[in-house]
């Protein structure tokens, strides 16, 4: 990650963040616990309600699939029977994306799945959302005829690669713990398969300590200003 | 936080006996507006964002290259997309809209497309088969009142500084030329129209406004969210710096007297100079920037002889 | 085509401060509603049916402080020459019944009628300009036949700008060539209750226009009220037979 973010940007939501990773600009916002809808409601545990908007167009079913990526993932992360029968909703909005001008913009890059992660870590964090464990994950891919990794790859450095994942780790004790997300596509190895775990692992935890250490810290330190 | 915004009687009390005495809550005169600031994107062509008071927004121009509409195969294509998600207030659902969504995006539709301030014939390419469509999304990301001044505004801020790439045709075919390879073309703006809200306080008994003649209704320009839930009455005046009214809205609410509206109308036309100064001013520093960081003086047509 | 002869007559033969004739009846379905109306505006045909103040079906739609007026606007698909199908949730019509919505709650006086609602059922039959003045016009009458309490008649009444000349009730034809101010005014005051813009006007002819169409107004407002006495004097004669 190149750019630290900027949290409680917006004054009408719980917990607001915004990142900047090389092209992509993404704004995340996470309100929560409400009052959910009849419909939603579930007895013993919170509901999640997942709404990503592209920073061009309306949103389409590529919207649809990272919202149910990022659902999957978060219904593991936030405690949730900690708040049952309530709502907690999350919006993920991109500002300006890599896809924007690429001719194939019908799927998502791993960039802006990783960047919408990462993203919305900070706002759960600004909201005060309970969450079992800290996750950050890792844009990276393997260029053809060559074992390193490139992380965060821009656009074209994704299209020429032989293979691009996303990988997303819990972090518990400042150690990446266990895996979450995999997100791969094209072909490769098992042996370069767990380099690149490896490889992540070690980036989510320089993820955590340069960036969401901080950035809990300061959270601590305000909500708690009476007591320090 | 809660999905219904209610507000409750001390507090309606509150604001509406300050108004009476002239006083806002945020310290503002009655017809005194928020500054907007306006950042515009060092990078990208056509994104823009607005911070107006605590209301936020981004706009987004982009451009394609699509087929026209049958009925009008000189014509360009312009779409406006104003969907409003739970990220600028929960109050807003998403995917479903209110009364009120409708009410924002016709009027912005109104003021900026029916307005032509986008000149559509610019955008032809090849006649009937190949146009440019413009699209500009706003994203709406905090609400506290104002949405449609800001609106208008940004997507106005942002077609101006939006450059779409250069093209050049052969027969059928186009040729649409990198960033880096030429000089994107700007489009064509034939005028720029700023929305105004006013929103209307009755101080005193509903007969009294209505058969009275006294005419004490309070006017106030550029409400806040709580002044939006309390209101009651509200008109939006549409005009550009030439004098030329593009729309006016009061639908419904506190009748007001003519001569009021014929104030208002003047105070608007202020406010649509200032505005369009104030943009004006900031696209030329932009431009100047981009210019300087292209390191373009070869296109200068002086000489050092 | 020539919409103002410099002679000063319109394309359909009247000045430029005429209005069109103005027809209107109340009390036209007496068995299938509380409160009816017809109104013809030159070829403008609009049929208004108010049912209530009655129970809301939905909890949703009742207000604990005041009735809640409810306008369901339907258009024919022979109300114009071009034969065409609309879709009841058109922006456009949404609008149209939003602002009518909002005009209605604050001239009728709503809080008499707390936990209630009242539906305004609108039926246009042709359309020949001035839509909304003309649905605005039924529905005054509607809801005065209806006998819902209301602060006083508001009329509406569309005025246009022929370059430098307004131009009062404009038709079809006149309407698609100049920029068109609808206003709606109260009683016999200079109060606006609605106010529609749509198309380029400069501002230093708004005064004149607006002065014409409060003018209209005032006009409309008498003729609608001679139906209501007319109408009150014939039941009025029936009760004492």
């Amino acid at each position: 990650m190149s750019a630290t973010p900027s949290t409680s940007i917006l004054s009408q939501v719980d917990g607001s963040a915004q990142l900047l990773l090389g092209p992509i600009k993404v704004l995340a916002s996470v309100t929560g616990p409400i009052e959910a809808k009849a419909r939603q409601e579930l007895p013993t545990l919170a509901s999640l309600e997942i709404i990503v908007r592209p920073a061009t167009g309306v949103s389409s079913t590529r919207e649809k699939l990272l919202e149910d990526k990022l659902r999957s993932l978060l219904q593991s992360i936030i405690v949730r029977h900690k708040y049952p029968r309530q709502l907690i909703q999350v919006v993920i909005q991109f500002l300006s994306s890599d896809s924007d001008h690429s001719a194939n913009a019908k799927a998502f890059t791993s960039n802006e799945l990783n960047a919408a992660i990462n993203c919305v870590y900070f706002a759960l964090i600004d909201a005060n959302i309970a969450l079992f464990s800290s996750f950050a994950s890792v844009s990276l891919c393997i260029l053809p005829s060559s074992d390193s990794f490139i992380l965060n790859p821009t656009i074209a450095q994704l299209n020429e690669s032989e293979s691009h994942h996303v990988i997303c780790f819990d972090i518990k004790d400042k150690q990446a713990d266990k895996i979450l997300l995999v997100e791969s596509q094209g072909s490769f190895s098992e042996k370069q398969f767990y380099l690149a775990i490896d490889e992540a692992s070690k980036e989510c935890e320089t993820i955590h300590n340069k960036y969401q250490r901080h950035c809990i810290v300061e959270k601590i330190r305000e909500d708690f200003v009476w007591k320090f | 936080m809660g999905k219904d915004i209610d507000i409750s009687t001390n507090q309606e009390h509150f604001v509406r006996e300050a108004l009476k005495l002239g006083i806002r809550t945020d310290g503002r005169s009655l017809l005194e507006s928020r500054k907007p600031i306006i950042s515009l994107s060092p990078d990208l062509y056509g994104f823009v964002e607005i911070e107006w008071g605590l209301t936020k927004l981004a706009v987004r121009i982009s451009a394609e290259i699509l087929q026209p509409y049958e009925d009008r195969p000189f014509e360009g294509l312009f779409t406006i997309n104003t969907e409003i998600s739970p990220m600028a207030s929960p109050h807003f659902e998403n995917g479903k809209n209110t009364d009120d969504e409708v009410l924002i995006s016709r009027l912005i539709e109104k003021a900026i497309r029916r307005s032509n301030a986008l000149d559509l014939e610019s955008l032809c390419i090849v006649a009937g088969s190949k146009v440019w469509s413009i699209r500009a999304d706003i994203h709406f990301l905090n609400f506290d009142g104002g949405l449609i001044d800001s609106a208008c505004l940004g997507v106005m801020t942002a077609l101006q500084h939006f450059k779409k790439p250069d093209i050049s045709v052969n027969g059928e075919d186009i040729i649409i030329h990198s960033l880096d390879e030429r000089q994107p073309v700007a489009l064509s703006i034939l005028h720029v129209p700023i929305c105004v809200s006013f929103s209307f306080f009755n101080p005193g008994a509903v007969e009294e406004n209505i058969k009275g003649d006294l005419n004490e209704e309070i006017s106030i320009i550029d409400c806040t969210q709580q002044e939006e839930l309390l209101r009651d009455g509200t008109l939006v005046i549409t005009i550009n710096k030439n004098r030329e009214l593009i729309q006016i809205s009061k639908s419904g609410g506190l009748p007001i007297d003519a001569t009021m509206l014929m104030d208002l109308s003047s105070r608007a036309l202020l406010i649509a100079e200032e505005l369009t100064d104030m943009v004006k001013d900031l696209l030329k520093k932009d431009e100047q920037e981009r210019y300087k960081k292209l390191n373009l003086k070869m296109l200068q047509a002086e000489n050092s002889r | 085509m020539e919409l103002y002869s410099p002679e000063g007559l319109r394309i359909d033969g009247r000045r430029w401060n005429e209005l069109r004739k103005f027809e209107c009846r109340i009390n036209t379905h007496p068995n299938s509603s509380d409160g009816s109306s017809f109104i013809e505006q030159g070829n403008t045909k609009v049929i208004c049916m108010v049912q209530g103040p009655m129970e809301p079906v939905l909890r949703s739609q009742s207000n604990p402080n005041q009735a809640n007026i409810e306008i369901s606007i339907t258009i024919a698909n022979f109300s114009t020459t071009e034969r065409k199908k609309r879709l009841k949730n058109e922006k456009r019509l949404v609008e149209l019944k939003a602002t009518l919505e909002r005009t209605f709650e604050q001239s009728v006086m709503c809080k008499l009628y707390p936990r209630t609602v009242i539906q305004v059922n609108i039926h246009v039959l042709a359309q020949d300009g001035g839509l909304l003045a003309g649905i605005t016009n039924a529905i005054t009458l509607g809801l005065i036949d209806a006998g819902i309490a209301m602060y006083d008649y508001v009329s509406s009444i569309s005025a246009g700008l022929y370059d430098t000349t307004p131009l009062l009730d404009l038709n079809t034809l006149e309407e698609n060539d100049m920029s068109t101010l609808t206003i709606g005014v109260i009683g016999k005051s200079e109060k606006l209750a609605l106010l529609l813009l749509e198309d380029k006007m400069p501002l230093d002819r708004l005064e004149s226009v607006l002065a014409i169409g409060i003018a209209g107004g005032h006009r409309i407002r008498d003729l609608m009220d001679e139906e209501v006495r007319r109408h009150g004097n014939l039941r009025l004669s029936k009760v004492n037979v």
